[in-house]
């Protein structure tokens, strides 16, 4: 056995993946050590997923060859790639919805005996692996119903099922909660101690630094560099990532909270999912030249609150003020003439992704004077209404105001829905994980342009998942826990540990100590004067 | 030259009118082997018939007859002006699904939509006496009748979608029969009576109208209900008798095209438009935006189903088409063609003009099959079906076109709702050559 060092477990030489009109990969090397936990860091559209595919054999490179324990080998499909025993948790998970989850570890790789299943073999087996490492998962249920983070376990099992040594893990973290990322972690390092390789792909420092040893950063489909995680820094890797100095901390200056724009009483909204109220007897306040974060772990009635607030649910008691009006039983329509909303989920509500560019900028507005007479669409007063955004919020496309939405990247797709919000200049901004899934660099940017509407004395409130966010953002944070306001903080004195306590339910703030409720008081005894 | 060429097949306009016809071509091909097999094993039929029948497929329109053994070609006026009258109720029918599918609907309903229209402009035409009202007064409350009637009909599963969220293809399938057995029981059941008016019957007595709409004067015509000309009911012809003469065509055609230029204009100039689209393309976003979602899906449906009815009115209010109404209603296959029609037009309104009158002169094709050749017309229902098949094609077709195209720009991304995009900066991504690399397989297949 020669040195530990240069006992690689997969190696990846000068890879060159040519698709029409980019170059995706271009001259990227990657080694893999047996036992370490690798990071693949880059921005959206670096060429780290297509470096994957191409070692999952979905694509053939141009150039470059893959060598494993060595030797080169060739990779045609998938299933040579399981044969070499490298087994891959896709970011969008390949799962059979209504069947369990034991049926979907074995899916492809069943046990049979003269053509009839033998799943108590499997089982055991399954089991067997859920005790070694920790995987918590109901092998029984039907993975529809079960949670995101547990479906994830279930693909890492069918991994495991396989005997894969080498496991690639591309953006697991991205739809999991913090707590279910904590424990991604720990299972990760487990299979480190059990001397499997691990490839991990991301875009979040924080978990490079928390688990990696070495890291391989790509930028624009071209290699930058692998260094070891114990001898850099985040700044550091990200400037690598974005290829110049990047802002990691939010830059404002303190809060100057003006009058009250957002006033909520008693709100209660019933739950789609089940019989209880999402959100219970809810009561705060929004100033303006503020941002009030709402914390809290997803599926703890933030995006019911939002429902409520923005008319795509309605309240069953309780009042939505905004600027003293009461919109609780508005129309969405009327609504808009008081808030903008960044929604959650861009492709479901913020984008109608096969209209244009053009069309989605004026989503709300097109019954506006200056875009519509007598019925018909005023379509050059459209066009360059969308150049004005584009251009002052710097949207960038394929061709412009007529670049279909579906063709953007995320990051763009997501400027637009704010360039859009914030031009139709509301008092109120109710901004949902307006970051999610993008990259640094366009994080960056949100952020400056909402710290700038804050300035310009425009309330913000913004629901977040991401502790990061919540607390480098944030001027006011209230704690959402199974609808209930349990908390509310001050983000420079308090820290993520005590934000999380609170997140799990597991501290509870005396409601006297809280504002939303001194002011309630107030009100009371101003009503009794 | 060659810059403005590629620019235009870059269009994707072009891409998708290329894909259509390569998929017509494709159908009449088809077609022609389908008739080369038939013939060579048929031995009344033989080479010769076999090298006719395959002449008649491709210009059947402008047959003219057979001298000598041998077929003749030249413009046929009557063929052509009867291409006109049998495109006007496909144009109108496939106007009706491709409105449909503009708010993301599929309207299966038109046969319903259109028996409905059928029935009520019938009913109007023929029961409001000609002696006491201007025959046009009539054509247009029965054409106004057939509209509403469709219109009914198609809001039907329109509000059933909208506020029960009951799927509009199974709602559209059972109105569609509801629609059938109403017309069945409606004829049965209604008695009018209407004096005939100054005007001689086609066998030159003055009628009294009476009774049942069921033809009683011609009794060897007992399942028929009348001609809209007993009661001096009939479209204009606006001159285009004179145009094709010894031909069917009347105005008809023209509001069948007037129509499908307004809603065309509808759809893609106004407001109403842009929130149909909005809705279709995306309910959830819509909603967001505030636009009213569910009175779109009801409108749209009604849109469709009085579109649906208005080319029944069109149709049946020729004056001399003949309704034959059974005890047990079949649904009327135009109804079902519009969706071809609309499929072929790529739901382009515009398109639907010419995809009708395409479907329509694949119609009249048979007729001439059938009179010029041993081969009987059914052999043109499945081009028909082949064509439809291969429409359905023109989706794969169309990305095999824009196949190269789409590499080197932006791409589609996948449908499925992705919370974490690709992709930074340029519209290229890594992820997305995969897609269009897949589709191209798809295509090749």
């Amino acid at each position: 056995m020669n040195n530990q060092k240069d006992d690689f477990v997969i190696e990846m030489l000068n890879i060159t993946k040519v698709f029409p009109g980019i170059k995706a990969n271009d001259n990227i090397t990657l080694q893999l050590r047996r036992g370490e936990i690798h990071a693949l860091l880059g921005e959206n559209g670096a060429g780290k997923s297509t470096l994957m595919s191409v070692l999952f054999g979905m694509y053939q490179p141009e150039e470059g060859v893959i060598k494993k324990n060595g030797e080169v080998v060739r990779i045609n499909n998938p299933n040579d790639a399981t044969k070499l025993n490298i087994g891959m948790v896709h970011q969008h998970f390949k799962l059979v919805e209504v069947f369990t989850v034991l049926e979907n570890i074995i899916l492809g790789a069943e046990t049979t005996k003269m053509g009839f299943l033998q799943k108590q073999e499997a089982r055991k087996k399954v089991e067997a692996l859920i005790e070694r490492y920790g995987l918590k998962v109901d092998l029984d249920a039907k993975v529809e119903d079960i949670t995101v983070g547990m479906q994830q376990r279930t693909e890492i099992l069918k991994m495991l099922y396989r005997d894969n040594e080498i496991l690639i893990f591309d953006e697991p973290t991205a739809v999991l909660t913090p707590q279910e990322i904590d424990e991604l972690m720990e299972i990760m390092r487990g299979f480190k101690r059990e001397g499997k390789s691990i490839l991990f792909i991301t875009h979040k420092l924080n978990e490079i630094m928390a688990v990696a040893d070495r890291v391989s950063v790509l930028r624009k489909g071209k290699y930058i560099g692998t260094v070891d995680v114990a001898d850099t820094n985040k700044q550091e890797l990200s400037n690598m990532m974005v290829g110049r100095p990047v802002q990691l901390q939010v830059v404002k200056e303190p809060a100057k909270p003006g009058q009250v724009v957002l006033d909520v009483q008693n709100l209660t909204i019933p739950s789609r999912l089940h019989h209880n109220n999402a959100v219970k007897n809810v009561s705060f306040q929004a100033r303006a030249g503020e941002i009030l974060c709402i914390a809290g772990i997803d599926g703890n009635g933030q995006s019911e609150l939002v429902y409520g607030l923005t008319g795509l649910e309605r309240p069953s008691s309780g009042k939505v003020l905004v600027g003293g009006d009461d919109i609780t039983r508005a129309s969405i329509h009327k609504r808009q003439a008081y808030l903008s909303h960044i929604p959650e989920d861009r492709h479901k509500h913020g984008l109608v992704l096969d209209f244009t560019l053009e069309q989605n900028m004026v989503l709300q507005r097109f019954r506006e004077k200056q875009f519509e007479k007598a019925g018909f669409i005023r379509k050059a007063a459209v066009r360059s209404y969308a150049e004005k955004l584009i251009e002052k919020y710097d949207v960038r496309s394929g061709q412009g105001p007529v670049t279909m939405a579906r063709s953007m990247s995320g990051g763009n797709q997501q400027k637009a829905i704010i360039a859009r919000e914030i031009d139709r200049d509301k008092q109120l901004i109710v901004a949902v994980q307006p970051t999610r899934g993008l990259d640094v660099g366009a994080i960056e940017y949100i952020h400056s342009e909402l710290v700038r509407e804050r300035d310009e004395g425009k309330a913000i409130l913004l629901v977040s998942l991401e502790l990061d966010e919540v607390m480098s953002l944030s001027d006011r944070i209230l704690v959402l826990y199974e609808g209930e306001i349990v908390g509310e903080f001050d983000p420079k004195q308090t820290t993520v540990q005590e934000l999380g306590l609170y997140m799990a339910g597991a501290k509870r703030m005396d409601p006297s100590q809280m504002s939303v409720f001194k002011q309630e008081e107030r009100k009371e005894t101003k009503n009794e004067q | 030259m060659n810059n403005k060429l590629s620019l235009l097949y870059r269009k994707d306009g072009t891409q998708k009118f290329l894909s259509s016809l390569i998929a017509i071509l494709l159908g009449m091909v088809f077609g022609s082997i389908l008739i080369a097999i038939v013939g060579l094993n048929d031995s009344d039929i033989g080479g010769k018939g076999v090298f006719d029948g395959i002449k008649l497929v491709f210009l059947g329109l402008f047959s003219t007859g057979m001298k000598d053994g041998s077929l003749t070609f030249g413009f046929n006026p009557s063929l052509f002006g009867d291409m006109l009258f049998r495109a006007t109720p496909l144009i109108m029918t496939g106007l009706s699904v491709a409105v449909s599918q503009k708010t993301g609907l599929f309207n299966i309903g038109a046969p319903g939509q259109y028996l409905m229209g059928t029935t009520v402009s019938l009913m109007i035409a023929l029961s409001i006496p000609a002696s006491s009202v201007p025959p046009v007064v009539i054509w247009l409350l029965a054409f106004l009748g057939g509209i509403l009637a469709g219109a009914l009909w198609g809001a039907i599963p329109g509000l059933l979608k909208a506020f029960l969220n009951i799927n509009e293809v199974l709602a559209c399938i059972m109105t569609n029969w509801i629609s059938a057995i109403l017309t069945t029981w409606l004829f049965d059941v209604s008695r009018f009576s209407v004096f005939r008016g100054p005007a001689t019957s086609a066998m030159g007595d003055p009628i009294v109208l009476n009774g049942s709409f069921k033809n009683l004067i011609e009794s060897t015509k007992s399942a028929y209900v009348y001609m809209t000309n007993y009661n001096n009911v009939a479209t204009a012809k606006l001159g285009l008798d004179k145009l094709f003469p010894g031909s069917q065509v009347n105005g008809g055609i023209l509001v069948a095209i007037l129509l499908a230029v307004v809603v065309y204009i509808v759809i893609n100039k106004t407001t109403f438009g842009y929130q149909l689209k909005a809705c279709g393309a995306n309910r959830h976003a819509a909603r967001y935006a505030g636009i009213q979602d569910k009175r779109n899906i009801v409108f749209s449906m009604a849109i469709a189903g009085g579109l649906a009815g208005a080319g029944a009115s069109l149709y049946w209010l020729s004056g001399n088409t003949e309704f034959a109404w059974q005890t047990y209603q079949s649904l009327p296959a135009v109804g079902f063609n519009g969706i071809p029609v609309a499929l072929l037009a790529i739901n382009n309104p515009i398109g639907v003009i010419f995809s009708g009158v395409f479907m329509a002169m694949l119609n009249i094709i048979g007729t001439r099959l059938k009179a010029l050749t041993a081969y009987n017309e059914y052999i043109t229902d499945v081009i028909i079906a082949a064509i439809v098949y291969l429409s359905a094609f023109a989706l794969v077709i169309r990305m095999w076109l824009g196949g190269r195209k789409k590499k080197k720009e932006a791409a589609p991304k996948p449908a499925e709702p992705a919370p974490v995009q690709p992709a930074a900066e340029k519209p290229v991504e890594t992820s997305d050559p995969a897609v269009s690399e897949e589709q191209k397989g798809g295509a090749q297949a």
